[in-house]
């Protein structure tokens, strides 16, 4: 892994990244606004979950209408959160912060995205509420558990 | 009367500000909370917006994603108020002069005036067009001027690091 990372350091593309001024800035302003759209797709499935919003719509229906712009969303974070580990990677690498909240956010997507979808194909509809509630609790928790990791990769 | 440069300055040599600024983990922490926040409050107003855009949940009532989305969003104005304001006060004498966190003062001014007069002009209304899948261009105009102000929010929120 660490020659792997070593490599994606040696390329042109990293060591334009890692020189250009600004593009650090603007890939992290890109992360916070996919974090935006994303994070808020991910949170009203999991508020729908828990029964404190859309109560009146059949968590199918929310699982599906909000499942493209979670994807999506996530798809940009990925994006933008490769580009940042490309203008440094060893330091990366290195970075304790940053493997907990890569090991954490390869277990929330398989997840989370098991959940939502299969929520959306309708299999689960009037499924036991414990059940229902436990996942979008285990869901929020990894989500946040991702973003407060996310800001110590800055500080450790 | 004392410029608004001293009001900041007496701000950063006030404890509360000075308490923020020694301590080793307040800053980062209250900074985590307020840049995840960004997920429950504007992605709440993206919601509706983009709901209004006809992009999201087309075929349900615009006022029934108002009430799923109200109170989460007050929730999460709150959470980011008084972060931002900790924040601030954390480091009002470095943001006084700065132009993105100014910036970000005047966005945040017109982004509050936007549904002010949405609720009090075409949202008024809603009863006619609550099952149009797209809103009446009034309300589209809004929706596009929340997103792009908000956008713009992040963006010079961001960048209050990055300029001196």
């Amino acid at each position: 892994m660490l020659t792997l990372f070593r490599w994606l350091a040696s390329t042109h593309f990293s060591i334009a990244l890692n020189q250009s001024q600004w593009a650090f800035a603007i890939i992290e302003i890109v992360h916070l606004l996919a974090l935006s759209v994303s994070g808020g797709a991910i949170l009203y499935f999991d508020l729908r979950m828990l029964g404190w919003s859309f109560r009146s719509q059949p968590e199918a229906q929310v699982a599906r209408a909000l499942l493209p712009l979670a994807g999506l969303g996530m798809l940009a974070m990925t994006v933008s959160g490769f580009l940042m580990v490309a203008s440094g990677p060893v330091r990366y690498y290195y970075n304790p912060a940053f493997r907990l909240k890569m090991y954490l956010f390869i277990v929330a997507l398989l997840f989370h995205f098991a959940v939502q979808w299969k929520v959306s194909r309708g299999d689960k509809e009037g499924s036991v509420r414990t059940v229902a509630r436990l996942a979008a609790v285990i869901s929020l928790l990894l989500w946040f558990s991702i973003g407060v990791a996310g800001r110590a990769i800055g500080f450790v | 009367m004392p410029s608004l440069q001293h009001i900041c300055e007496w701000i950063s040599s006030t404890s509360l500000s000075t308490s923020i600024q020694k301590s080793l983990w307040a800053f980062p922490i209250i900074e985590s909370i307020h840049v995840l926040a960004i997920a429950l409050l504007v992605g709440s107003i993206a919601l509706f917006d983009l709901r209004l855009l006809g992009i999201l949940m087309r075929h349900e009532p615009v006022s029934k994603i108002a009430h799923a989305v109200l109170r989460w969003t007050w929730i999460g104005f709150a959470i980011m108020f008084l972060s931002g304001l900790l924040l601030s006060i954390a480091e009002a004498k470095q943001n006084y002069g700065n132009l993105a966190f100014r910036s970000k003062l005047v966005l945040l001014l017109l982004v509050g005036l936007n549904p002010l007069i949405f609720h009090l002009t075409i949202f008024r209304s809603v009863n006619s067009w609550d099952l149009a899948p797209v809103a009446p261009w009034r309300a589209r105009a809004a929706a596009w001027t929340s997103l792009i102000l908000w956008a713009g929010i992040i963006i010079a929120g961001r960048m209050i690091a990055y300029i001196h």
